[in-house]
């Protein structure tokens, strides 16, 4: 990726990312998924039944819930599970299970800066650990401008509370094109291009890092069907 | 099956199965779809083949997704006129009809009632209609299927229900050495079990969970175990 040359770039690495596969016994699939310190467990369910009055018979319907930490969903909650929705109804193959239903619960436990973007990256990974059938992967960075000027990527909670506009892009896995913006603040169009540049250089990172948790995930699983392949062999 | 295995993610597109399909038929499993003239993932997981050629995408998936053939382990939910809803842990129950049992004629019905656990084959599965079940073969015999009275019903993993049933799985062949037993493994991920007594039956079900953990090759230690907890 080349990045335009004059530009103020704060900081243009992502924070550390980690996660575990199916902590959750009862759906599924599941996945605890943390950037930093902030953290957020995603389940999914499906294909399971689905009430009448969402049944469609040329795909499936998808279901999307966000919990905040402490309390009800309010309105800010509701804005960003209609963003999961969102991503995840261009990337979900609808087709394959029709008159059913994909029901996905993003559960917030703690929010240290870019819970928009790690909730959407927190729901793919929960998809791909639960089999369901997606068109492509996706993941959503977040950056801001800080007062400086500055381009801050993946900023930590201590980092936007001055800031002068904030960014969530997704780009899905295969031809990079855009799945979500989310814009706040007053910005020049030429930052927001800048930004996207950078936030697309980012989300590269994030798709290797999704491969290597599904190797390692299949690959300690790997070793044991080896194993029994070996005892089998000697029997 | 292949052993060495790239990890695919959904999107990608598989070439090495294009060029294949160029010169011959290519059988693609769960995991794959064509998209026009190429191929194209949509499960993350690693690739596998088997000769001559067929090609899936592994991975460890908890739901049933019911497909033709299948020996499913279902729960018989209600009667609907001329059928059975059964619930077989897919996204949809199934439905079996009265006659697909053995000897059932009209007169004859079978004695089903809601709760009953049976053993059935997958006749029909698409995913947009219901998936139907039979409890008979071709010429109307009724083989191993059918109802499963008494003995001990749990769920486990698809992956474990299909180790079990894999030809060359040492697990059943191990366990018979140590206690005669009745099983019947469905790939939804479901287990019927029943063996002389109630104690033998749990502890044969608790030597099958602990499978799952820990491969089949502690199978021997589990048979010891298996041993111990009885003689306790």
């Amino acid at each position: 990726m080349n990045l335009p040359g004059k530009m103020d770039v704060g900081k243009d690495k992502l924070r550390q990312m980690n996660c575990e596969f199916n902590p959750l016994s009862r759906c599924d699939g599941s996945v605890m998924y943390s950037q930093g310190a902030t953290v957020v467990i995603a389940a999914v369910l499906g294909p399971i039944e689905v009430k009448t009055q969402n049944l469609s018979i040329d795909g499936s319907y998808l279901e999307c819930n966000y919990r905040p930490k402490a309390g009800l969903p309010q309105v800010k909650e509701r804005i960003r599970e209609a963003a999961i929705r969102d991503v995840l109804e261009l990337a979900l193959l609808a087709e394959a299970h029709p008159r059913s239903k994909m029901s996905v619960q993003v559960q917030e436990l703690e929010d240290r800066g870019s819970i928009d973007a790690c909730a959407v990256n927190s729901a793919c990974l929960a998809m791909l650990v639960g089999g369901l059938p997606l068109k492509y992967s996706f993941a959503a960075v977040h950056c801001i401008i800080n007062e400086q000027g500055e381009y801050v990527l993946d900023p930590d909670q201590s980092e936007t509370l001055h800031q002068r506009a904030s960014f969530t892009f997704a780009f899905d896995s295969v031809e990079g094109n855009l799945l979500l913006v989310q814009t706040k603040g007053a910005f020049k169009i030429a930052q927001f291009n800048d930004i996207e540049c950078l936030c697309r250089a980012a989300s590269a990172e994030i798709f290797q890092f999704y491969r290597n948790q599904v190797a390692k995930y299949h690959g300690r699983s790997e070793a044991i069907a080896e194993k029994e392949e070996d005892a089998s062999m000697e029997t | 099956m292949s052993t060495t295995s790239t990890i695919v993610m959904p999107g990608e597109r598989i070439s090495a199965i294009e060029e294949l399909a160029k010169s011959k038929r290519v059988i693609l499993g769960p995991g794959l779809r064509r998209q026009d003239d190429t191929v194209v993932a949509s499960k993350a997981g690693p690739l596998r083949h088997k000769e001559p050629s067929t090609f899936w995408v592994d991975n460890y998936q908890r739901r049933y997704i019911p497909a033709r053939g299948d020996l499913v382990l279902g729960i018989v939910r209600s009667k609907a006129g001329d059928n059975y809803r059964v619930d077989i842990g897919a996204a949809d129950t199934a439905s079996i009809s009265y006659l697909a049992f053995e000897a059932a004629t009209k007169k004859n019905r079978p004695d089903l009632n809601p709760g009953d656990l049976i053993y059935a084959r997958v006749l029909n599965a698409s995913a947009d209609i219901e998936p139907e079940l039979v409890c008979v073969n071709s010429v109307g015999k009724r083989g191993k299927l059918g109802v499963l009275a008494e003995g001990f019903f749990f769920k486990c993993t698809l992956n474990l229900g299909r180790m079990l049933l894999r030809e060359n799985c040492p697990v059943l062949a191990a366990l018979t050495r140590e206690l005669p037993y009745e099983i019947a493994v469905g790939v939804n991920g479901r287990i019927w079990l029943k063996a002389h007594s109630l104690r033998e039956t749990i502890a044969l079900a608790n030597a099958i969970v602990a499978l799952e953990q820990s491969g089949c090759a502690e199978i021997d230690k589990i048979c010891d175990n298996l041993g111990d907890f009885l003689q306790a």
